[in-house]
């Protein structure tokens, strides 16, 4: 027979992570049912999921390609890997906000795990990630540029990217619980650092005063980590594995806690 | 703990309310500017609330309106954590607070009873298993496969219902007295609380209907501001309750 007591109740921490466990099952119908729900309706259905980072690709193509020509060939591959990792995690991220403050009623309502719609968010956007590479694979293939070994690098690349993008959501959804203008500054803060970041353009085109800042973006280490195996070829530096890793991990842990600690509140501000 | 299957001691609950709102960053960067602190006053839905069940026991919660049956309810079903004071439970609990709770109108009546189910805590599995008598008990028929928003507001309920009630729970929680579809449902809904009453559930009522209390309760808990007027056998109470709360009826 199940037992609570609110005085044996293991720390805030821990408890939410068994909870999930528990209710595993219902993480999974909630990415099946926001799968089914997106996709159901169009007729074009799952491929969809693979056409629209195809289109994308193929108009940044034909719009800044030619730009690039000499320092990025086979500049789609360059740009359609830096805009999944892009799109992995503010989608993810912003569809964990947007769940939380809707969809959180629920909470309010009947007991389930407080990070269900996040864990649920980050495993909806990680299947999108794992279909999108699929078109990757298809302008790959038309470009027939070279795939080596060193793709075997990819599931740790987004292992570490998916611990990173959960911490972030997790972080960004208590903070939009509490401040209703998150989604606004959010979409505002993202879309400066969209063009602040080496994805539509090589690192090498700003200029010295600037680019030297590019240290302190944290989301290079992060696109590094997956264009790098498939746009150059070879794995990563080491400094920028280590990068990524401690970053993610820093992720994790502070959006974690925050949410954990937080969650009991978040009842009385949905 | 002995054989109580429910037991609160000192539960309190206080909600925090602002004096002026401030749900946007920008306003508080503003206020942090100008150094001025937000001032808040705590507003005490339960008062170091204490009493205990006993397992089969069938309690009912009154009080009037605000006097915090729901948000007691809430926080036996662990939905509201205690800011202070300790909540011990024991057994699976059937929350009959929101009826299909998570109801996803876009998806069909069987994976509708999945969704639910899993919000529920069930398993995929075990609800697989136990479809067919859900499907039954819930009347639904053939449009079983039709999305939910196809159905009337008492075909909704009755599926909630259905999933909420199907295996025998160890705690019952209901607030109101259920009101499911049409009155055949009612009964069929009744009935089956009755027999889980039976069997040993036990089961917590909030309701104002003083007459269905004292026809299903045998023990009752008088809320009134949060606190715990008294409880006591359902006569004692409901008399204390009728004669110094409503002098006029």
């Amino acid at each position: 027979m199940p037992k609570y007591d609110s005085a044996k109740r293991p720390p805030l921490i821990i408890d939410e992570f068994f909870q999930l466990i528990r209710y595993r099952d219902l993480v999974i119908l909630i990415i099946e049912n926001i799968l089914k729900s997106r996709y159901k309706r169009s007729t074009l259905g799952i491929f969809w999921m693979l056409l629209n980072p195809l289109l994308q690709t193929i108009v940044l193509t034909i719009a800044f390609g030619t730009m690039f020509k000499s320092s990025l060939p086979n500049y789609a591959v360059y740009l359609l890997c830096g805009l999944l990792i892009w799109n992995y995690i503010t989608q993810t991220t912003q569809y964990a906000m947007v769940s939380m403050t809707q969809g959180g009623g629920l909470l309010r309502r009947i007991y389930i795990p407080r990070a269900t719609y996040i864990v649920a968010s980050a495993g909806n956007g990680l299947i999108n990630l794992l279909v999108s590479i699929a078109s990757l694979a298809i302008i790959i293939f038309f470009l027939n540029h070279p795939i080596t070994l060193s793709w075997f690098f990819l599931p740790i690349s987004i292992l570490i990217l998916t611990m990173f993008t959960l911490g972030f959501a997790l972080l960004l959804s208590t903070a939009a619980v509490f401040f209703n203008d998150t989604v606004d500054i959010y979409q505002v803060l993202t879309q400066a650092l969209f063009f602040l970041t080496p994805i539509m353009y090589p690192p090498s085109i700003l200029p010295t005063e600037i680019g030297k800042y590019l240290i302190w973006n944290p989301i290079i280490p992060l696109i590094d980590i997956f264009r790098i195996p498939i746009y150059n070829n070879t794995l990563p530096d080491m400094d920028i594995i280590i990068k990524a890793i401690i970053l993610a991990t820093i992720m994790l842990i502070v959006g974690w806690t925050l949410f954990t600690n937080k969650a009991d509140q978040v009842i009385y501000r949905l | 703990m002995n054989n109580n299957i429910i037991q609160l001691e000192n539960v309190t609950i206080s909600f925090r309310v602002p004096h002026e709102k401030i749900p946007t960053f920008q306003e508080y960067a503003i206020r942090w500017l100008k150094r001025r602190r937000v001032s808040y006053t705590y507003f005490n839905a339960l008062n170091n609330v204490s009493f205990s069940v006993k397992k089969g026991d069938t309690v009912g919660i009154i009080g009037s309106n605000g006097a915090g049956k729901s948000t007691l309810l809430k926080v036996i079903a662990q939905v509201i954590r205690p800011n202070q004071g300790r909540l011990y439970v024991e057994g699976r609990i059937a929350p009959l607070l929101e009826l299909g709770a998570g109801f996803d109108y876009e998806l069909t009546g069987r994976e509708n009873i999945f969704l639910n189910g899993a919000i529920l805590g069930f398993s995929r599995k075990n609800i697989a298993d136990r479809l067919e008598s859900i499907m039954e008990f819930s009347g639904i028929g053939e449009f079983i496969d039709a999305p939910i928003r196809t159905y009337s507001s008492g075909m909704v309920a009755r599926l909630g219902f259905a999933i909420a009630t199907d295996t025998q729970p160890d705690i019952l929680i209901i607030d109101e007295i259920l009101a499911v579809g049409d009155t055949d449902f009612q009964k069929k809904s009744a009935k089956r609380i009755l027999q889980y009453h039976n069997d040993g559930s036990t089961i917590l009522v909030v309701s104002h209907n003083l007459d269905s209390i004292k026809n299903l309760c045998n023990h009752v808990i008088w809320l009134e501001h949060g606190l715990v007027k008294n409880t006591g056998p359902v006569d004692d109470i409901l008399n204390q309750y009728l004669q110094k709360d409503h002098p006029a009826d």
